[in-house]
């Protein structure tokens, strides 16, 4: 599903690269955190995958599809295979949850149809059917998330990837949004979920990447969160 | 497919007018440039149309004449009509004889006053060649032509000064070509200035447009809407405000063309003011598709410079 090639992202020359020679293959449905310190290139990683930027040196392929041989007018087909999750929610405060989710799949030419009915569907999904007439703020945090989740996820696309999910949510409702996401996992959807929550990470036992100074300092299985103590 | 796109151009359109309401204060601004410029536009395309028909009318006019003497031997001006008319400049040479300038003199000059003619002593006006030209801009070439033909000494009606025996309009014809041209150049500079002007106002209004929508924007780019479907909105709020300025232009010029021009015409009696139906609706594609154009460079501009997918 991803696979990076001593990828390295330098933003301004003679300055320490954001990302370096970073190598990382994730299998189609695997469920993997990325960790790090802030700085330690996480952003910098998911953009990449996302094609807001090239890589300076290195591969990337995302679904099949060569970035930087991706023609510039290709990307938002690319985008429409990577759902995506960002602490801040970006939802629309004029637009209610239905409309919220709805306009993803207006905006890449859906009919009618499909919107009026996956979009009740995946907003039962994330347990919002009730919630559906609601405004973003009306909604608390969580259930706000839920609302992102949901837009990501509405056009069942087989990447999802989440910027620090839980960054702004007390630990309760963190836990609600990764059993989420967790479900989400189930479907054969590949999550990849950048955050600095150690708790989260240490409880769900998945895949490990750790990242220092922009180089992957440690890739396991099953593993912790562990920097420092 | 043909659903999919039912359901663009409606999206499309609702878009465009969520935008306008949202920021009508710029959009009328926008529209109003657009307005004053296609007015102008239409202005001086109308006027240049007027313009072109009095020059037409008194380039008709322009006519050489060579008056013949009195008792001029028929095979001389027989040789001067003949190699007058075969030259390329000239579309037509009649003679007039004495009698037939006498009845003209009468029917034009005299109408009023007929006993003006019984004080004359016999018939005083010379017979004349008419010499009319295919563009009165030959005229001097033609002019040069008659007096270096060797049959016009003979018959010129002062061989004294065969100068004399010529009449032609060249002073006109001449200022009303540089006349015309300045004019043109002036209103051409002009209407490329508002033109100008029209295009930064339009992608002013279009800037501030996506100024308004940038998270809208962000969340369609993530959720990968394609290029043209985020900008296509912002194209067509472009050309939909220079369409409006367009109309309301046209408007403008229709009520000029029914209450103006036909006071003109009353205070110019002597000027062929007059434009048809056709030319109307000249001037009227015109202006639309110059608003068109002028709205989608405004918006394009924009969207090049600010819209970045």
């Amino acid at each position: 599903m991803i696979s990076m090639r001593n990828v390295s992202k330098i933003y301004v020359p003679n300055k320490p690269p954001a990302l370096d020679s970073c190598t990382v293959e994730i299998e189609q449905g695997e469920f993997v955190f990325l960790v790090g310190h802030s700085g330690s290139g996480k952003s910098t990683f998911i953009r990449l995958l996302l094609r807001e930027i090239l890589p300076t040196k290195g591969q990337i392929v995302v679904a099949g599809q060569d970035l930087g041989k991706m023609k510039n007018w290709k990307v938002p087909y690319l985008r429409r295979n990577i759902g995506c999750v960002f602490q801040d929610f970006k939802l629309l405060p004029n637009k209610t949850t239905y409309e919220n989710v709805a306009f993803t799949l207006e905006v890449i030419g859906r009919s009618k149809h499909v919107v009026r009915t996956q979009v009740p569907e995946v907003l039962r999904l994330v347990g919002l059917e009730e919630k559906m007439g609601s405004y973003p703020d009306e909604l608390s945090g969580g259930e706000q998330q839920r609302v992102s989740i949901a837009r990501a996820f509405v056009n069942r696309p087989p990447l999802l990837l989440a910027d620090e999910p839980t960054g702004n949510l007390d630990p309760a409702t963190s836990l609600g949004i990764m059993s989420l996401l967790n479900r989400i996992n189930k479907t054969g959807t590949t999550v990849l979920v950048a955050t600095h929550d150690r708790e989260m990470v240490d409880s769900m036992r998945k895949r490990v990447i750790a990242l220092e100074g922009g180089k992957v300092i440690r890739d396991q299985d099953r593993g912790v969160y562990g920097y420092g103590d | 497919m043909s659903t999919a796109m039912a359901i663009n151009v409606g999206y499309f359109v609702k878009e465009s007018l969520v935008s306008f309401k949202r920021n009508w204060v710029m959009s009328l601004g926008a529209i109003i440039t657009i307005y004053l410029s296609l007015l102008l536009v239409g202005v001086s395309v109308g006027s240049g149309m007027l313009l072109g028909q009095v020059v037409q009318s008194v380039e008709e006019k322009v006519s050489i004449r060579v008056f013949l003497k009195d008792g001029a031997a028929p095979e001389d001006v027989d040789a001067l009509q003949q190699s007058l008319v075969s030259n390329e400049f000239v579309s037509n040479v009649t003679y007039t004889s004495k009698e037939a300038a006498l009845e003209e003199f009468k029917e034009t000059i005299v109408q009023d006053s007929p006993e003006i003619i019984d004080q004359l002593e016999g018939n005083p006006l010379p017979a004349s060649l008419d010499v009319d030209l295919t563009d009165p801009r030959n005229v001097m070439l033609v002019v040069d032509a008659i007096k270096a033909d060797p049959a016009f000494p003979k018959v010129a009606d002062r061989p004294d000064d065969p100068e004399k025996s010529l009449k032609y309009g060249q002073q006109i014809v001449n200022q009303l070509f540089a006349v015309t041209r300045i004019l043109r150049m002036v209103s051409a500079v002009f209407v490329a200035m508002l033109g100008m002007i029209s295009l930064i106002f339009i992608s002013n209004a279009i800037r501030l447009a996506i100024y308004a929508r940038r998270k809208e924007i962000g969340i369609m780019r993530l959720v990968g809407a394609s290029n043209w479907f985020i900008r296509t909105p912002f194209l067509l709020e472009g050309v939909i405000q220079s369409l409006v300025g367009a109309l309301l232009a046209i408007a403008t010029l229709a009520i000029a063309w029914f209450y103006v021009l036909p006071a003109a015409k009353e205070l110019l009696p002597f000027l062929p003011i007059a434009l048809e139906g056709g030319a109307a609706l000249q001037v009227s594609l015109i202006l639309i598709f110059g608003g068109i154009i002028i709205g989608l460079l405004g918006s394009g501009f924009a969207l090049r410079r600010y819209l970045r997918v």
